[in-house]
């Protein structure tokens, strides 16, 4: 067996190749549970493919579908993978490691939100696939090249803010149980009051709060994108602020709260309380 | 080398001491075995060695180092199996050790890793898909794949079936040839008797013993003979150094000496003027199971409490 304790051997891997190590990890994770493309991929088209038939005259709901892809990616199936990782004691073990703490942390969060942006990514080539390049409302709307670059940026910023979010709200939640009613419950009222599937009828103080939420500034972003006139900026400022102000807000909250170990077991403490 | 110093440690959550004013050292290359029944404060114990909590009172060094403090550089010089599996289900044996490997100054191969641990033939399965025991060894090649100079093993074999308990031993064992210092909690006394050079047992958040296991076998009391007697033998026939032994049903001698020459010499002898079969004779050592069952048993007293000072 050799021994390399050398002085250049000693060196502790630097901290950006561990960050892309444990981005493509995390990647792997995402995409080999199966869970995450079925549902931020598999559902958005679906949806796609279904309102073909029923939207005749009217134009499909891309910008919905596409966001819903992204938000559903980096909130519920990367919540719900963060939890359980957590109560198997994934993320206390690699807490015992020489991995700098934050490099886990910005791992998973950068690699939900390429995992994330890529089913957007997905459902929006899957529509110009069904509708060609002129798929939105409007007139002279239609994705071209600088569109898409404005797209892909509000749905990076969108998805890290969606799953810097999401961690720190897991650090919350004590069971893989109540993960998923929590991250739905979380979910659902966000992305209906912002218009994502479908457009209701709302208080105007409820559209109002929308705007503050971070989906409905994405769809905004989104359409804007798409509608864009000659000399206006490809993204709407206050959109972008709303969803960079999740983004910076979400990963101070998660740093603030993350929890590495699992939340122990009652009985663990209980049963040496004795008399 | 001192490897692991502890002073006065105590864990306290409310008035409750989890750990309770323990004191040890460990030298660098020991196998030492923390044994102890549910509750003890193994784990507690070991957690503070660890990193993962801070004592309430008291001091440990790992190393020299505080762990609750301990840098990059000191955790890339620790291995630990926590109690239980902590890996993703998902990936391959192979592709885990080798995302753990990445982490550290100077891994071990991962070749190497697989061979330590008995894994070589499970390197491309998912982890998911390993047994109870396969896991625990794959979380043992992680504990080592960076080259520890000291190993924390949380009950690395509570619940594997005897055959998976014995290729897990078989794997820490071949640690012990690399130099590595080994602590391990255990609460099957066969297991720190195999394993360790030292045994501390631990107690009510206390150390009740903290000896080698031949000299916590020998506080089990002494070496046991016991022989059910034919139906043909009369007690009455018996002599009388052995007719003091018969047990309570009349038909048993159970003979506990610290000798055991004398008593089998004169048993020999009547059976053979008596031309009886010896064949249901047990002759049996003192038990590390009733030592140790003593020691937790027993409330703290001097002459059981031997600090490793």
């Amino acid at each position: 067996m050799a021994d390399s304790a050398s002085p250049a051997a000693s060196r502790l891997p630097g901290a950006g190749i561990l960050l892309a190590a444990q981005i493509r990890y995390q990647i792997r994770l995402l995409l080999s549970s199966g869970r995450a493309v079925a549902v931020g991929i598999g559902l958005p088209v679906i949806l796609l493919v279904a309102s073909k038939g029923s939207a005749k005259g009217s134009h499909p709901n891309v910008a919905g579908y596409a966001v819903f892809g992204v938000t559903i990616t980096a909130w519920t199936s990367y919540g719900v993978r963060l939890v359980a990782a957590r109560e198997a004691g994934v993320l206390k073990r690699w807490r015992a490691t020489p991995l700098p703490r934050w490099c886990y942390f910005l791992g998973a969060i950068t690699a939900t939100a390429l995992v994330a942006v890529m089913a957007g990514a997905v459902t929006v080539a899957a529509a110009v696939v069904f509708y060609g390049t002129h798929f939105d409302d409007g007139p002279g709307t239609r994705l071209t090249q600088s569109a898409a670059l404005a797209i892909l940026v509000a749905l990076v910023v969108a998805a890290f803010a969606w799953a810097a979010t999401a961690t720190a709200l897991t650090s919350v939640i004590s069971t893989i149980d109540a993960a998923f009613p929590i991250l739905i419950l979380t979910y659902f009222p966000v992305i209906i009051v912002s218009g994502v599937l479908f457009t209701i009828n709302e208080p105007h103080w409820l559209s109002t709060l929308a705007t503050y939420l971070p989906a409905q500034p994405l769809i905004d972003a989104v359409i804007r994108a798409v509608q864009h006139r000659p000399g206006a900026p490809f993204l709407p400022a206050r959109d972008m602020a709303v969803l960079a102000s999740w983004a910076v807000g979400g990963l101070l909250a998660a740093v603030l709260l993350f929890r590495w170990e699992p939340h122990r077991p009652a009985q663990r403490r209980a049963a040496r309380m004795g008399p | 080398m001192t490897a692991v110093a502890v002073e006065h440690l105590t864990k306290r959550y409310g008035h409750f001491a989890a750990v309770d004013d323990i004191s040890f050292e460990v030298r660098g290359g020991q196998l030492v075995a923390v044994l102890g029944p549910n509750g003890a404060g193994k784990t507690t114990t070991l957690e503070m060695l660890e990193g993962f909590i801070a004592p309430t009172s008291g001091t440990v060094r790992v190393l020299g180092t505080d762990p609750y403090r301990g840098s990059r550089a000191w955790r890339a010089r620790i291995g630990l199996v926590l109690q239980s599996t902590s890996l993703d289900a998902e990936l391959t044996v192979r592709d885990t050790l080798s995302l753990f490997a990445r982490l550290y100054p100077a891994p071990r191969p991962v070749r190497e890793a697989l061979e330590l641990a008995g894994l070589t033939d499970d390197a491309d399965a998912r982890v998911g898909v390993l047994s109870g025991g396969q896991r625990r060894r794959v979380d043992l090649a992680v504990g080592i794949i960076g080259r520890p100079d000291v190993l924390f093993l949380d009950e690395p074999t509570t619940g594997l079936d005897p055959e998976a308990r014995r290729r897990t031993w078989a794997g820490v064992e071949n640690l012990t040839t690399t130099g590595t210092t080994v602590l391990l909690t255990t609460h099957y006394a066969d297991e720190a008797d195999h394993l360790a050079d030292r045994v501390m047992v631990l107690s009510g958040g206390r150390i009740t013993a903290d000896t080698t296991p031949r000299e916590l076998r020998a506080r089990g009391g002494p070496a046991t003979i016991r022989y059910p007697l034919p139906d043909r033998a009369t007690p009455a026939s018996l002599p009388a150094t052995l007719a003091a032994h018969v047990d309570g049903d009349g038909r048993t001698l159970v003979i506990r000496t610290p000798d055991l020459t004398a008593p089998l010499r004169d048993l020999a002898d009547w059976a053979s003027q008596h031309c009886l079969d010896l064949s249901g004779l047990e002759v049996g050592p003192p038990s590390l199971e009733e030592a140790y069952l003593a020691a937790i048993g027993e409330p703290l007293t001097p002459e059981v409490s031997v600090h490793g000072r």
